[in-house]
């Protein structure tokens, strides 16, 4: 790998191990399929299909690998899920709706590395039995579906889509399926009905399981675009040295994606907070001090730079201050938030947590699908709560609201979008509270005149 | 006082007088075939123009001079027909997303008259194209500027300035965004109609923050100072 050479200003830390990122910012790189079949490209496809199709299943369970879109299921044994009765076509879907906020890891493959997920995407679907497949990509990448339209129109020209891929008697059709700027299309069973052509409301699970009742109640299996990419690399290892990359249970490689005023990079794991935010990213600049770092994308509670964790059960527990915890599913999920899709965002000392908070509300209620009355109605009112309060003009009880708000939204909505949108505020809260409650005021109550002259009549009666 | 509440029983039915209560059962039950618009026939179109009068306010803008109106062209059925070939053929319905992106494409917006285009192209009712343009925020009902801007304020651009991005951008293009609103009428256009600028949640490149969209092409690292050189880039 010593032969790469990347643009200058783009190269990686030296603690950074790119696998799927490896063709990112490459010098002389460019998303031709010529590029990618000089470097050993679709050898893994063609591998894949001489294979048995469980095969390839057991390999990709063997590895671990977890999804990378923000649930962290288990690719392997999201695949198993097919019904073995099953008669019907089987649809393979590639989630590129990347709404995430701090998230921005696909974009960089869908614009630069296409035939990587394309070539992922033949084994994905040779594996699970799909002829035809999609690549749901956001409205806001319009680059990006020319750029995959080319790259498969290409790989079609050179045998590697379309009817009996090389000789092998496997069929695939890739489409690409451009979305229209909502965010929950990235959950999956509203992202299937937003390519079935209707309003992206998510289905209820059970029983709408998108890998039994999935597209036009079809089988069908929707996969990250990293997950997918993630595929040909494991083909290639197999998934016993693959498993070796990561820590036990989290394995592989991860891609964070980081970005703050000052801090911009993207590494991949196990790594602790400290190596990451001061050893690769630098730190923070002009002598501040970090103060808060959401770990997994906007929706994964906030975590403060000076809390002490504690992580294990019983005799195992031990305790970690946050510099020390490591960037993986369970040590996060652990200390109370999540890895989520890998977005890091970092806020210094001189950040208003409400005025964070007021930003990140304003996302969910406009994100908000309105298909459940305790998200459409909580994200509003949240909305509108913590506008007061980044304004100067909530009273203390308002940060009470907010919270409950906030739990009542929590776990009573169909899809994770409710969850998305209370946790956030829910740890704001929770670790913040003094600072949110020191920009209210008792001076901001408003009372009707009807409850002044009842307060004026009461204090008047003796007792 | 009884204890006991009686449910009350159920009417008795006479199925054979209902015609369109179906007393097969659901499963071997027919579904109908959604009828396509008969353009002669006045008293079925009326009812769909109802709807789309009511839903689909398309207010005259200065932007609409940038852009041709709707007309059905050979290149548009092309790509149309070329895209509902991406589905089964029994599942026509799923190309509503891409032929609203073709119409936007060429047109800059979604006019009443091509959503009745795009439900008669996949014999659906119209309301079931109504019901998608207006849920999701990538389709316009109304021309935008020949420059649209798209700024993101999503946390991560918001830290890096896009709030005073938009600031900047407002006041060299002079448009006033005092009535706009996220949900209801999100784009703000100048009055020459040569720019409109809107809020959009999270474009995915967090890391080169603030970003924004113009028309098709993405810009990386505008800095609020950047504002008037990304408009000038445009001049020429």
């Amino acid at each position: 790998m010593s032969d790469i050479t990347y643009l200058p200003g783009k190269e990686p830390h030296e603690k950074e191990h790119r696998l799927i990122f490896r063709n990112v910012d490459r010098k002389g790189w460019n998303p031709k399929i010529k590029t990618y079949l000089a470097e050993g490209g679709y050898e893994m496809a063609m591998k894949a299909l001489k294979m048995k199709p469980q095969e390839v299943i057991d390999e990709v369970k063997a590895s671990g690998l977890r999804g990378r879109g923000g649930a962290g299921f288990p690719t392997g044994i999201k695949w198993g899920f097919i019904p073995p009765n099953n008669t019907k076509p089987v649809y393979l879907i590639c989630n590129c709706d990347e709404s995430e906020p701090g998230t921005f890891k696909d974009r960089y493959i869908a614009h630069q590395d296409p035939h990587q997920l394309i070539e992922g995407m033949v084994i994905s679907a040779y594996a699970v039995g799909a002829h035809v497949a999609y690549i749901y990509i956001r409205e806001e990448f319009p680059e990006a579906a020319i750029i995959l339209e080319k790259a498969i129109a290409e790989a079609k020209k050179n045998g590697f889509l379309g009817k009996d891929i090389q000789g092998s008697g496997f069929d695939l059709e890739i489409y690409v399926h451009r979305g229209a700027a909502a965010y929950i299309c990235g959950e999956e069973t509203g992202l299937i009905e937003s390519l079935e052509g209707k309003r992206p409301y998510p289905r209820i699970k059970p029983p709408y399981f998108p890998a039994a009742i999935g597209l036009y109640m079809a089988p069908t299996i929707v996969n990250n675009v990293e997950s997918l990419c993630h595929v040909v690399h494991i083909l290639r290892m197999g998934g016993e040295e693959y498993i070796k990359l990561g820590t036990p249970r989290n394995s592989g490689t991860r891609m964070s994606v980081f970005q703050a005023m000052f801090l911009r990079g993207t590494v991949a794991v196990p790594i602790t907070f400290q190596e990451l935010l001061y050893d690769m990213c630098g730190g923070p600049k002009d002598g501040r001090t970090l103060k808060a770092v959401i770990p997994g994308g906007s929706s994964s509670k906030i975590l403060r730079c000076n809390e002490t964790f504690q992580i294990g059960r019983g005799d195992d527990a031990e305790e970690m201050t946050f510099w020390q915890l490591p960037l993986d599913f369970d040590t996060l999920a652990a200390a109370g938030s999540m890895a989520g899709s890998g977005g890091v965002i970092v806020m210094d000392d001189t950040r208003r947590m409400s005025w964070v908070l007021n930003n990140i509300t304003h996302f969910y209620a406009h994100e908000s699908c309105g298909q459940c009355t305790p998200c459409r109605e909580g994200s509003t009112w949240m909305k509108k709560v913590s506008d007061r309060i980044e304004d100067g003009k909530a009273t203390p009880t308002d940060v009470q609201v907010l919270e409950d708000i906030a739990y009542q939204i929590d776990g009573k909505t169909v899809c994770a979008f409710g969850e998305a949108s209370a946790w956030p505020v829910e740890a704001m809260i929770d670790k913040f509270r003094d600072e949110l409650v020191g920009e209210t005021s008792d001076d901001n109550d408003t009372r009707s005149a009807e409850r002044i002259a009842q307060e004026q009549f009461l204090s008047s009666v003796p007792q | 006082m009884s204890s006991k509440i009686e449910a009350p029983r159920p009417r008795s039915i006479d199925r054979s007088k209902l015609s369109y209560i179906s007393t097969s059962a659901p499963n071997d039950r027919e579904v109908p075939k959604p009828r396509l618009i008969d353009r002669s026939a006045v008293e079925y179109i009326r009812p769909v123009l109802t709807v789309l009068e009511k839903n689909v306010h398309s207010p005259v803008t200065p932007g609409v001079v940038h852009f041709p109106q709707f007309k059905i062209t050979p290149a548009l059925e092309k790509a149309a027909n070329k895209r509902i070939a991406q589905y089964p053929d029994d599942q026509r319905r799923s190309a509503v997303l891409p032929l609203l992106h073709e119409v936007q494409h060429r047109h800059g917006f979604i006019s009443p008259e091509s959503i009745e285009w795009v439900a008669e192209k996949l014999g659906i009712a119209a309301i079931k194209v109504v019901e998608v343009v207006t849920f999701y925020p990538g389709f316009r009902q109304k021309a935008p500027g020949k420059l649209h801007f798209r700024v993101c304020r999503t946390l991560s651009c918001a830290m890096g300035g896009s709030y005073e991005l938009m600031a900047n951008l407002c006041e060299i293009t002079g448009i006033d965004r005092g009535s706009a609103d996220t949900h209801k009428d999100p784009i703000s256009i100048s009055p020459c109609g040569n720019y409109s600028v809107e809020y959009a949640e999270c474009l995915a490149s967090c890391g080169t923050a603030p970003v924004c969209l113009v028309n098709d092409d993405f810009h990386e690292g505008v800095t609020p100072e950047k504002a008037e050189s990304l408009i000038t880039q445009y001049e020429s």
